[in-house]
């Protein structure tokens, strides 16, 4: 899939795809890139991920640790901790309600007056 | 894809750049994401050229505001570096007018060949009475000509207005009132 996304959207949205993929599998930030990339997300830059997995470092829902690589420095792994969970399972929750309530709307045919 | 010394270079050289404009965090966490961007960094350009990877993760100034941002919000905030730079600057544009207008006035006190102790109050408000010694023999002396106390206090209120230090106070009440609600 290479169409592309809109930034405002996945913006509102990248949190929880980052919680996600780090409760698949804990990753340091180059491959956690590269797996949304493989779901899709083909324009999600590097630019806008690391500083995002810091801030949920920074807000406890990740925690870190640092291993070390045979390819050159040590590289920090992102792992979701507890509260990260919780968060999860709450922003998943939201997501859900949410897109039901968009599909809802999306769903009512379209009368020809309010067409113009 | 092997990484010469070359790509090596223009890796750390925006790993200096970031560096340089990150330094409103803490010096701890920037050591940190300054290691951790040079190593997705070097992943990256092993992967798809270091080329590729320098572009994808955007120019140091986009990243430090992402960086900024993930740290202290999309609010307003302040800034260590602009404060930092009107604490160091100022002092030496004040000084260099203050230090003029007392050579001035030595100059307007040699050229007019008198002898004796001449005074002048000095730039208004901002500097201490110039004394100026002349006896005739050997070199005019001067005493005085430093900053006054008011002086010291506009120095201090551009800081805070450079770096928008108020901000400070904002975040700090912001973090205790998080800290309450956990």
């Amino acid at each position: 899939m290479t169409e592309s996304h809109d930034p405002q959207l996945l913006k509102g949205v990248l949190s929880l795809l980052l919680l996600h993929l780090i409760a698949e599998r804990e990753s340091y930030g180059y491959e956690v890139v590269q797996r949304l990339q493989a779901a899709g997300f083909a324009d999600v830059l590097e630019g806008s991920v690391y500083p995002a997995l810091n801030r949920l470092q920074r807000d406890g829902l990740l925690g870190t640790r640092l291993v070390p690589s045979p390819a050159g420095p040590a590289r920090k792994y992102y792992r979701l901790s507890e509260q990260g969970r919780r968060a999860l399972a709450e922003s998943t929750a939201a997501w859900s309600r949410h897109v039901a309530g968009v599909e809802a709307v999306l769903a009512r045919p379209l009368t020809a007056e309010g067409g113009h | 894809m092997t990484i010469g010394w070359w790509d090596r270079l223009r890796i750390e050289r925006l790993v200096w750049m970031l560096d340089q404009q990150l330094y409103d965090l803490p010096r701890a966490e920037r050591i940190a994401t300054r290691r951790d961007v040079r190593t997705n960094l070097l992943a990256a350009a092993a992967d798809v050229g270091t080329t590729e990877a320098l572009r994808r993760i955007g120019g140091s100034r986009g990243l430090a505001e992402q960086y900024l941002r993930a740290e202290f919000g999309d609010r307003p905030r302040h800034s260590w570096i602009a404060a930092g730079y009107a604490a160091g600057l100022l002092p030496l544009l004040l000084n260099f007018f203050l230090t003029e207008a007392a050579d001035a006035f030595q100059a307007g006190v040699t050229a007019a060949h008198g002898v004796g102790t001449f005074t002048w109050p000095g730039l208004a408000w901002l500097q201490s009475t110039v004394t100026v010694t002349a006896t005739g023999a050997g070199p005019v002396s001067r005493t005085g000509g430093g900053w006054t106390p008011l002086a010291y206090v506009l120095w201090v209120l551009a800081v805070v207005a450079a770096g928008r230090l108020w901000r400070l106070r904002r975040r700090s009440s912001q973090v205790a009132r998080a800290v309450a609600d956990n």
